[in-house]
């Protein structure tokens, strides 16, 4: 059976993308998946750093497509979770060294050797965009709670739906204390303006940051919050949508839980 | 709750995510009619043949344009009739 093409995407940058991308990719890995994850931020590229990957690259995406090399030669496997390969981005090539029948085939080809390959798609709507989207099967789109990025992402959901793909979203850097005060979009107030199915919410979590300094897979370390929502999200993505959707709350000590009761009393 | 968000609550100030939500409902509304002005064009032509069928209207003098408030978004069709008398009688149905 043929695998599936997944793009991540968001409009906006810094919304955490090419981490989702990442985890969710090692995620599927681990449970038994073979998963490429393929960087399409032509001339930028990122998704090997976060990784860990960035010193082993010797072929990258435009090698592949102007045929200097095969698939496998470009694509690196992970050491750590088996079953997990990264095309690499080229970072001397701009985004028009890859046109869109380009990645038809390239996708076509890529089905046939993974069962599920995510492309991580750059910011913006331009050609870059237009490449991760013309074969993808499904979509992810990311988006944090603040203004700029909602409305990003209804730009990039309007243009997913004109190339009939219905995308899922997943809220991204949620914190709970926030919301909780009124001071945040609450992933509620998100759904509502984007008219849109949910994937997954993702807290705020310092590890993110700490995995990304050392290149490490997020879905390896145990404590970690976003790491454990990506997880589910990945399980949803693959074989188990009905998995329900944990809401991010704030963590009450038994001093706040003791004052909240008294409060409500009152 | 903490104090600040106490605060605000007492002096009746709105919470900030409504504003984010309310500022955000509108922008897309306004994204989606940011018609490019070819389309205006096309649609002033096309309203004139229209309304040229029942009055005797000044087409130099009309303005078509879309308005935003606070409040909503309108498309607003400005024209002065010059005759209020059908000019060639009603159309057949």
């Amino acid at each position: 059976m043929d695998g599936k093409i997944i793009v991540v995407t968001s409009g906006k940058g810094g919304v955490g993308k090419t981490t989702i991308t990442a985890s969710i990719g090692a995620a599927l890995a681990l449970q038994g998946k073979r998963v490429a994850v393929v960087d399409m931020d032509i001339g930028l590229r990122n998704l090997d750093v976060v990784m860990g990957l960035e010193n082993r690259i010797v072929f990258n995406i435009v090698d592949i497509i102007q045929g200097r090399c095969k698939i496998k030669q470009a694509a690196i496997k992970d050491r750590r979770i088996d079953n997990l390969y990264l095309i690499p981005a080229s970072q001397s090539d701009d985004k028009n060294a890859i046109k869109p029948e380009n990645m038809v085939w390239l996708c076509g080809k890529l089905r046939k050797e993974f069962d599920i390959t995510l492309l991580d798609c750059p910011a913006g709507i331009e050609q870059g965009f237009r490449n991760s989207i013309v074969a993808a099967d499904e979509a992810v789109v990311v988006c944090t709670p603040e203004v700029s990025a909602v409305r990003d992402a209804d730009r990039i959901i309007g243009l997913l739906y004109a190339q009939s793909i219905t995308p899922k979203l997943i809220v991204n850097r949620i914190v709970p204390r926030m919301v909780e005060n009124g001071d945040m979009l609450s992933h509620e107030d998100v759904v509502e303006v984007l008219s849109i199915d949910l994937l997954g919410l993702i807290e705020m979590d310092e590890y993110v940051v700490v995995s990304t300094n050392t290149g490490t897979p997020l879905v390896l370390q145990e404590d970690s919050k976003a790491g454990k929502a990506l997880h589910r999200i990945a399980l949803r993505l693959d074989g188990h949508p009905d998995l329900p959707i944990e809401n991010p709350m704030i963590q009450k000590t038994f001093w706040k839980k003791l004052s909240s009761k008294f409060s409500r009393k009152n | 709750m903490n104090f600040n968000s106490l605060l605000k609550k007492l002096m009746n100030k709105p919470a900030s995510k409504d504003v984010a939500k309310q500022r955000l409902k509108f922008a897309l509304l306004t994204d989606k009619l940011d018609v490019k002005k070819d389309m205006l064009k096309d649609l002033q032509k096309d309203l004139i043949e229209v309304i040229s069928r029942y009055f005797e209207i000044d087409k130099e003098s009309i303005t078509i344009d879309i308005q935003r408030s606070e409040e909503c978004s309108a498309l607003v069709f400005n024209s002065p009739i010059l005759s209020a008398t059908h000019k060639r009688g009603a159309p057949a149905a």
